[in-house]
């Protein structure tokens, strides 16, 4: 049971159920957790641009790099217009799943970007932004991003119909990404910090043993950090580029 | 002292004054992708553009009663699709981390 690797991404309400109309509502632990990441997010952004100096203390540095970093991130993917439309979303996004996958770095926390729910949730509303973006501002100009210039025109079916799945398969390879980076890296932790206690049970060489899974672990876990923060980071890009075509369609 | 600036210009120029020392022109600074990532990146895009067309096709035959033709060219079609969106992101990553020009040559099969 303690050592069931599946155990960790099991849903719990944790308040008595709650139904909206056909809605099941029930607060859960994943619940508990996306609220605290923006709890703490916003709860940190607050605290430490608190004084607004002109020259920063410590934490007014690292909100300032972070917002900076973003605002980098948006103006070169999706240029200035981006910056103006998009840079709140963006921004929002990434402390989001920051925020969320640092919190799942906690023994016995729960990450909520394991949820494939979670992530396609997001992952779809980059996609319908782009969508509803693209249509209101582009019109029927919009329809140039499944239309390649250049393409003659007997292969020109056949090519709108693979840019079409191709645009489609976005949303999914979106959100599949980060979840799945996520799942893993939580699953192969908690594999290997499994073996430490089964070694060590078995006693005599096993239980000497039993530090190569101790090390793995230590050493996967650092390795999990950087994923918790370069997920982040790739899911925010590619929402960039993708609503970079949401305000210029057409290659 | 009326020759001195206020200090917001004093640090607005600081930091064109250090971009331009380091011979930056733009301020941010990309981590690099970890092949693990660049992988994960990959099989998504490819697996993604199959299940797509697939699930495309598979909708087809259910409307227009075309069994099992609409899913056959579904999964071709999707096929391809995934092929052009890791070309995509192949020539991305290409664009943006571009080969050492002073990289030793390495001799191949076509020399």
């Amino acid at each position: 049971m303690s050592n069931d690797p599946i155990h960790q991404f099991h849903i719990n309400p944790i308040s008595p159920p709650i139904h909206l109309g056909a809605i099941d509502a029930t607060f859960t632990n994943a619940s508990l957790f996306m609220v605290a990441g923006v709890a703490v997010a916003s709860g940190f952004m607050a605290w430490a641009m608190r004084s607004q100096a002109l020259v920063p203390n410590r934490a007014q540095s690292v909100a300032e790099i972070g917002y900076s970093f973003i605002h980098g991130m948006v103006k070169d993917a999706a240029g200035e217009e981006g910056v103006k439309r998009f840079f709140p979303f963006v921004f929002t996004l990434f402390t989001f799943i920051f925020m969320a996958n640092m919190l799942g770095m906690f023994p016995y926390w729960f990450a909520p970007t394991s949820q494939i729910i979670v992530t396609a949730t997001m992952a779809l509303m980059v996609f319908f932004t782009v969508l509803i973006i693209g249509i209101a501002k582009n019109g029927a100009k919009f329809l140039k991003l499944f239309v390649p210039s250049g393409v003659p025109i007997y292969i020109l079916p056949f090519v709108v119909l693979i840019e079409i799945i191709s645009f489609f398969s976005r949303p999914l390879s979106h959100a599949v990404r980060l979840w799945a980076n996520v799942l893993a890296g939580h699953l192969v932790l908690k594999v290997f910090a499994g073996f430490v206690p089964m070694m060590a049970a078995a006693g005599g060489i096993v239980a000497i043993g039993s530090v190569l899974p101790l090390t793995m672990t230590v050493a996967l876990y650092a390795l999990e950090f950087l994923v918790a923060f370069l997920q982040a980071y790739v899911f925010a890009l590619l929402t960039c580029i993708y609503l970079n075509d949401a305000l210029h369609p057409g290659h | 002292m009326a020759d001195r600036n206020p200090p917001e210009d004093r640090l607005d120029n600081l930091r064109d004054r250090v971009a331009k020392a380091r011979g930056e022109t733009s301020s941010t600074s990309q981590p690099p992708d970890s092949a693990a990532s660049l992988a994960f990146r990959f099989g998504g895009e490819f697996g993604a553009a199959i299940l797509v067309g697939a699930l495309l096709g598979y909708g087809a035959d259910f409307f227009i009663h075309t069994s099992p033709w609409g899913l056959v060219a579904g999964l071709v079609l999707g096929f391809a699709a995934g092929v052009v969106n890791i070309v995509r992101v192949a020539s991305a990553y290409n664009k943006a981390n571009p080969p050492d020009p002073n990289a030793p040559r390495i001799p191949d099969d076509d020399d």
